[in-house]
């Protein structure tokens, strides 16, 4: 049973030293979260994630949730862990203090919400549904709705869920047929039947408060024509206390591969009573505002088990004897050598935990974007911000989970059939992870969204917040006498990256089906240059402090080995990704249908 | 045949003076002559004031103010005696027969034998003109109706009477083709000769049905507009702009010339909401607003538009134009579509087409010069008779049919055929008889379009063509979208030189689209630019430098024709021919510094070499360095071939060549003199004045933006230009060679692709279309 240790150590070093982190209280608003601050955020988070979560996560796989007499049974110890969990404060960390929350930077919920799903991804989708729902709403929500929902939410009091897909529609959510009726009081009856809605019922919270996609009697056709409604599961009162049941009940709980903690129902909404969130007909967009935030937490998944998965591997291999070193006996004293000797662990190893450390760099230069964003004063800095964050947004869904889904899988290997067997934890977390490649949005359209939409915004203008700090970077340091080998990779597989942006844009233009054909192959691409570019930077941060008192624990070193790694065994990829680009999609278009 | 050295205007109006302007603009002298003011203190004041005027004129109607010393202003009291010596003498007063017959007797008494008389009336038929004076002057009488504007329009209908002297008209004809540039359509007497008698009836057709069938007037515009090739202000645009008041007069006018049984009694019915309009001054852009309007609210401006329902300004709104997208490149599509859209456009288009047929023989003698008429006079993209060809005539007789509408004798002769086609690499139309005849080109016109229909290209690839134009001459086509030079035409290019060193005498760089081509492909810049592509742009510049460089030194002639827009990278392949042979309207200009960049392509080498040549500047190496400076750094354009030459974009021994069709038999010809013993032309090495002449040029930049003038990114911008120019600290006692200042052009170029504000200067032209000024 792996035993979760939150890596505050890797954690800091991303915050802080690779990004800067200090200079946030530079923000408005961001003025009291200095760094005295934030480490006891950090050190309380680890704690409640390690004591109370993580031992909780077994539990929750083996026993799953149950539907009984319309209502869902959450697993043992889940409502005790989530009154800890709200009481804590930790479901209003990262919301507006106007309305209770403590507005934490965006680069340190993060590296909260990375230690949630490393120690208990299933309870972690209940206070992150709410945290969607809760951004939609603070986004889009007339005043009168905020003040009435938006404090017990943030609190935890309340939940939240977001209710889009339904049994013919998911990517396609045009085809939405959930109705909306208008009432003579301003509301609305909404009925309809939603599928797959994660944390649609539970008994953690005293009410739910489900936004919901639908569709208004004079709504255009297709994805021009969807509102935003907002469905309380109890009626609210003008007190602020609970009234009757409206018509949301939960009709049956799915069996899954994985999450199995989490509560995935289906939701039938039989002319219950709900009131319109931001413009009619205008429901896509105010999903599109929270959607860079919820996928990037998508992508912090991946990272999340990845991390959980190596901490795991890690003790095994250390304890497991097998066999004997290939050049020769390490542990003459044991009956074997532990197999983390054997090459091929090793790859697995620090495969994993390259992937762990440079998706936590990358996810964290993402949050720091989303910060600025938000809260700089310099609206020069902020579009910038927002930018990039567009950009990365898809690579970091789809890579990071797609990375995360791998790592774990390389952890159960490590283990060898004790992975394979349940008592041991590690195949929970292949399965966990699978789901992560699929909800929010598939890493098909992620990919599809990366090539279609954010590589030809503005003729390449988005790219430009990602191209020109690489570029920049290399054409600094390739000469570098210490930094130098380790840019030499990075400028290699960069310019087969340019190369293949180029092809992809010039063809896209003429025909979009030939730069779909290359979409997913070009966001892993770009995701292994983007971590190759983080790679550099943090050997860049490393390199000086190597042989230092402040490396007296050897994590500058580790670092720079996890980089060298990387850079010699992960990034060659990039190789043959860009030879499947450059090879086009004819052999898959022209492949006869009937032939499948 | 009578040879027209001199020529007389008289009515010194908008069109008289346009006409004058334009005569002016081929270097012909011209008398302009107006009546006497009455009480005016200088009796010539009308012809003067209308000079003054087109030389503050925008658009301007003299492609270089030096032509209007050409014209010599007068009035018809005391200067009749100029018209002495005149070959012709166009009439262009007020619209009433006794005032126009009373000037001819006038005329008659002072013109020299053999001169030619003619009218620029737009409705009085020749004969009602001709009424009643000698046959003398008959015989030496035509119509010669130009278009408005005179010098933009290339359209000249020619109406000759019974009497008429062939000589006469052929003179006449001659000169308005190969002096002022016009195509030349002949057309019978009939009211409203061609283009406007089908323009009106098009007009009142799209106003009526739209009312009708209660449409709004962006919808009609829509509709009536880029579905059918035809200018996007549609119709309610087109009123707005030459004036409500005048589609009464026009109308009124054909209405009582026309048979009961013409179509356009038909259509021809008094709007309560036009006239009203009209009574309380909404006469269009002339008066305060027309079916449209910029009207100012609480000081905000709001475009506002005439509901045709409710007969009130409203808020411009954007219509539903489902049916226009579900049939784009459709028209047929549009046409049959149930939608009340589609309805609309077959009702009008439909009419207007059948109209069209009708025409033909009554007021033209073919087809073709309908679809010329249309396509010059009122700037369709394809003439009526082409447009039917998109529908199949039999199609549209059958619609029109069922629409309870008359199908006119033409079309029905057509049955299944298409007006025009291709026979044996030959375009042909039907006629009249039934059969199809060749269209015929004057002699000294060349078109690559018919060169096509029986030609391959002999080099090609997706951004340009090389075709052999005959007589050991290859002709270098642009083919890109917008034309736009990028590295495929770059490639060609440098394959074609090659080539055409072993294969052809000479080469010509020509293309037939509306702008020769606005240069260096901007979008691909600027995504190169955003994924830091930086080693691809300077690969790109230096290959640009370097295949103008070997077209420059080929061991062949190369002779640039442009027409229309020739800027930045297409300007500089105009700098390294030997020679260029311009259309007239041709607007040549290096303006790299608009989007923030400098001329890469050895354009700031050219012009520092053309302005630094002995003899054309005095003292020294600044002057030139300044002049071309001023010209490069404000991204100046020529507005016309004229201009091009003052600013030495153009050559002084450069030809201009006035009509469009004539252009590549000029070049062709030009290009052919320069093959004999022809020689490339020496290396030239340049003395540029160095870094006290870069600090100067830095510090009139400067004070440009102390004024407001210049923003803070042309500060920059203007730096890096003064770099190229002074030769970067070169020292003046030294000669410097191309191949440096190509240097220095590459290096401030690449320094500034990278600045931000330059990307951001690109972006907003590719997005907006327009400068950013940042």
């Amino acid at each position: 049973m792996p035993n979760y240790q939150a890596p505050l150590r890797d954690m800091r070093f991303v915050l802080y030293e690779l990004h800067q982190g200090d200079a946030l209280a530079q923000l408005p608003g961001f003025e009291d979260f200095t760094r005295d601050l934030l480490d006891p955020v950090l050190d309380e988070a680890a704690k409640i994630c390690g004591e109370v979560l993580a031992p909780l996560n077994r539990v929750g796989d083996e026993e799953g949730c149950h539907l009984e007499n319309g209502v869902v049974r959450t697993p043992t110890g889940f409502k005790e862990a989530y009154n800890l969990f709200r009481e804590g404060g930790w479901t209003g960390i990262a919301c507006d203090p106007d309305y209770g929350g403590q507005g934490l930077p965006k680069s340190v919920n993060t590296l909260v919400e990375e230690m949630i799903c490393s120690s208990n991804l299933s309870f972690g989708m209940y206070p992150g549904l709410s945290h969607g729902a809760y951004l939609a709403l603070h986004a889009h929500g007339s005043d009168e709705l905020k003040t009435r929902y938006l404090p017990n939410m943030v609190s935890g009091e309340w939940a939240g869920t977001m209710c889009l897909t339904e049994p013919h529609c998911g990517t396609d959510l045009g085809l939405c047929r959930t109705k909306a009726v208008p009432q003579d009081d301003g509301s609305y009856k909404i009925s309809g039947t939603k599928i797959f809605i994660s944390a649609g019922d539970q008994d953690l919270t005293g009410n739910i408060i489900h936004l919901v996609l639908a569709r208004l009697p004079d709504a255009p056709k297709g994805i021009k024509g969807i509102s935003l409604f907002l469905v309380p599961k109890h009626l609210v009162k003008d007190d602020g206390g609970l009234g009757a049941a409206n018509g949301v009940t939960c009709g049956s709980i799915e069996h899954k591969m994985g999450i199995k903690g989490s509560a995935t129902c289906v939701l039938n909404f039989d002319e219950a009573t709900g009131w319109l969130v931001g413009e009619a007909h205008k429901g896509m967009r105010a999903m599109f505002t929270m959607m860079n935030t919820e996928r990037l937490a998508v992508g912090i998944q991946g990272l999340g088990l990845a991390e959980a998965s190596y901490q795991g591997a890690v003790a095994y291999a250390r304890e497991r004897l097998q066999g004997r070193s290939l050049s020769g006996t390490k542990h003459p004293d044991k009956s074997a050598d532990p197999i983390i000797v054997h090459p091929d662990i090793r790859r697995m190893l620090l495969t994993m935990r390259a992937t762990t450390e440079g998706c936590r760099a990358l996810g964290g230069w993402l949050a720091h974007a989303l910060d600025v964003e938000h809260h700089s004063g310099d609206t020069e800095a902020r579009q910038e911000a927002e930018e990039l964050v567009a950009l990365m947004t898809p690579v970091v869904k789809a890579l990071f989970t797609d990375l995360g889904f791998e790592a774990a899988n390389f952890g159960m290997q490590v283990y060898g059939g004790h992975g394979y067997i349940r008592e041991n934890g590690m195949e929970q977390f292949v399965r966990d992870a699978r789901i992560a490649q699929i909800y929010e949005g598939t890493n098909g359209i992620q990919a599809l969204d990366l090539i279609g939409r954010k590589l030809p915004a503005h003729a390449g203008r988005y790219l430009r917040r990602f191209f020109h700090p690489v570029a920049d970077l290399i054409a600094l340091k390739v000469e570098d006498e210490q930094l130098g080998v380790f840019v030499q990779p990075l400028a290699k597989a960069f310019v087969r990256l340019q190369q293949a942006t180029g092809q992809i844009a010039r063809v896209g233009l003429a025909k979009p089906e030939e730069a779909a054909a290359a979409a997913s192959d070009y966001l892993r691409l770009l995701g292994l240059v983007a971590l190759a570019y983080m790679w550099v930077r943090m050997v860049e941060v490393a390199l000086p402090k190597v042989g230092t008192a402040e490396d007296a624990d050897g994590f500058y070193r580790a670092k720079i080995g996890t980089a060298r790694f990387f850079l010699d065994r992960v990034l060659p990829q990039t190789g043959a990704l860009f030879s499947a680009i450059m090879a086009g999609g004819a052999s898959m278009m022209e492949f006869e249908e009937a032939a499948f | 045949m009578t040879d027209i050295r001199k020529v007389a205007v008289i009515g010194a109006g908008v069109m008289g003076a346009g006409i004058a302007a334009q005569v002016a603009n081929a270097g012909v002298p011209v008398v302009l002559l107006d009546i006497v003011r009455e009480g005016a203190a200088n009796r010539s004041i009308i012809a003067e004031t209308a000079v003054e005027k087109m030389l503050k004129a925008d658009p301007a109607p003299f492609m270089s103010k030096t032509a209007a010393r050409l014209i010599t202003t007068g009035n018809t009291e005391d200067h009749l005696a100029l018209l002495g010596d005149c070959d012709w003498i166009i009439e262009a007063v007020i619209e009433r027969p006794d005032i126009k017959q009373a000037l001819y007797q006038k005329i008659d008494t002072v013109r020299k034998a053999g001169s030619v008389v003619s009218s620029n009336t737009s409705t009085i038929p020749l004969a009602t003109l001709t009424d009643g004076l000698s046959d003398a002057f008959a015989r030496d009488f035509c119509i010669t109706h130009f278009f408005n504007p005179p010098r933009y329009m290339r359209l000249l209908e020619v109406v000759q009477g019974p009497v008429t002297r062939p000589e006469a008209v052929a003179a006449v004809s001659r000169f308005s083709d190969i002096a002022l540039g016009k195509s030349v359509v002949a057309c019978k007497d009939r009211p409203g000769f061609i283009a406007n008698r089908l323009g009106v009836f098009w007009i009142q057709c799209a106003v009526t049905e739209a009312i009708d069938q209660g449409l709004e007037v962006e919808e009609a515009d829509a509709v009536i507009g880029k579905p059918m090739g035809i200018p996007k202000t549609g119709v309610f645009g087109l009123i707005d702009l030459v004036g409500l008041d005048l589609m009464p007069h026009v109308m009124d006018s054909m209405i009582g010339l026309l048979p009961e049984s013409d179509p356009l009694h038909a259509v021809h019915r008094e709007q309560p909401l036009v006239s009203r309009m009209i009574a309380e001054g909404y006469t269009g852009r002339k008066g305060k607003g027309g079916f449209y309007r910029l009207n100012r609210v609480g000081g905000a401006k709001v475009k506002e538009a005439m509901s045709l329902t409710s007969g009130e300004y409203r808020p411009q709104i954007k219509p539903d134009l489902e049916v226009l997208t579900a049939t784009r490149g459709d028209l047929k599509g549009l046409l049959a579509s149930s939608d009340r859209l589609g309805r609309y456009a077959l009702r009008v288009l439909g009419r207007t087409l059948a109209y069209a047929a009708a025409l033909v023989p009554e007021a033209a003698l073919d087809i073709a010069a309908v679809d010329e008429a249309m396509r010059l006079g009122y700037n369709w993209k394809w003439g009526p008779f082409e447009l039917i060809d998109q529908l199949g005539a039999a199609w549209l007789a059958q619609h029109l049919a069922a629409e309870g509408l008359p199908v006119p004798a033409l079309l029905r002769l057509a049955g299944d055929r298409t007006f025009y086609r291709v026979e044996a690499g030959k375009r042909q139309y039907l006629g009249t008889d039934g059969d199809y005849h060749d269209i015929v080109r004057p002699d000294g016109v060349l078109l690559l379009a018919d060169l096509k229909l029986s030609h391959q290209p002999v080099l090609k690839n997706g951004s340009a063509s090389l075709w052999d134009i005959g007589d050991g001459v290859a002709c270098f086509e642009f083919t890109s979208k917008m034309n736009a030079l990028d590295p495929d035409t770059m490639a060609l290019l440098g394959k074609s030189l090659k080539l055409v060193a072993k294969q052809f005498k000479a080469l010509v760089v020509y293309n037939e689209g509306s702008n020769f081509s606005a240069g260096a492909n901007l979008g691909l810049a600027l995504f190169a630019a955003n994924i830091a592509a930086w080693t691809e742009i300077e690969q790109l510049v230096a290959a640009g430098q370097e295949t103008y460089r070997a077209l420059k030194y080929a061991p062949f002639p190369v002779v640039g024709a442009p027409s229309g827009l020739a800027l930045g990278g297409s300007c500089e392949v105009l700098l390294h021919c030997d020679a260029v042979q311009a259309h007239a309207e041709t607007y040549v200009g290096l303006v790299e510094c608009g989007v923030g960049l400098v001329p890469g392509w050895g354009g700031c080498k050219e012009m520092l070499t053309r302005w630094s040549a002995p003899g054309v500047l005095p003292n020294g190496p600044m002057p030139a360095v300044a002049k071309v400076f001023e010209t490069i750094s404000t991204a100046t354009v020529a507005k016309s071939a004229a201009e091009a030459k003052e600013l030495l974009f153009l050559r002084p021994s450069d030809g201009i060549t006035m009509n469009r069709y004539r252009l590549l038999a000029d070049a062709k010809a030009k290009a052919l003199e320069l093959a004999r013993d022809y020689v490339p032309p020496q290396p030239v090495e340049l003395t540029l004045p160095g870094e006290s002449a870069r600090v100067g040029l830095k510090m009139a930049a400067e004070g440009f933006h102390r004024r407001g003038i210049a923003t803070k990114h042309d500060l920059v911008v203007a730096g890096a230009l003064a770099a190229v120019l002074s030769g970067n600290g070169a020292d003046v006692t030294k000669p410097v060679k191309e191949e440096e200042v190509l240097e220095l052009e590459r290096s401030q170029f690449m320094r500034l692709v990278r600045h931000p504000a330059t990307l951001a200067r690109i972006e907003s032209v590719l997005e907006t279309g327009k400068p950013l000024r940042n």
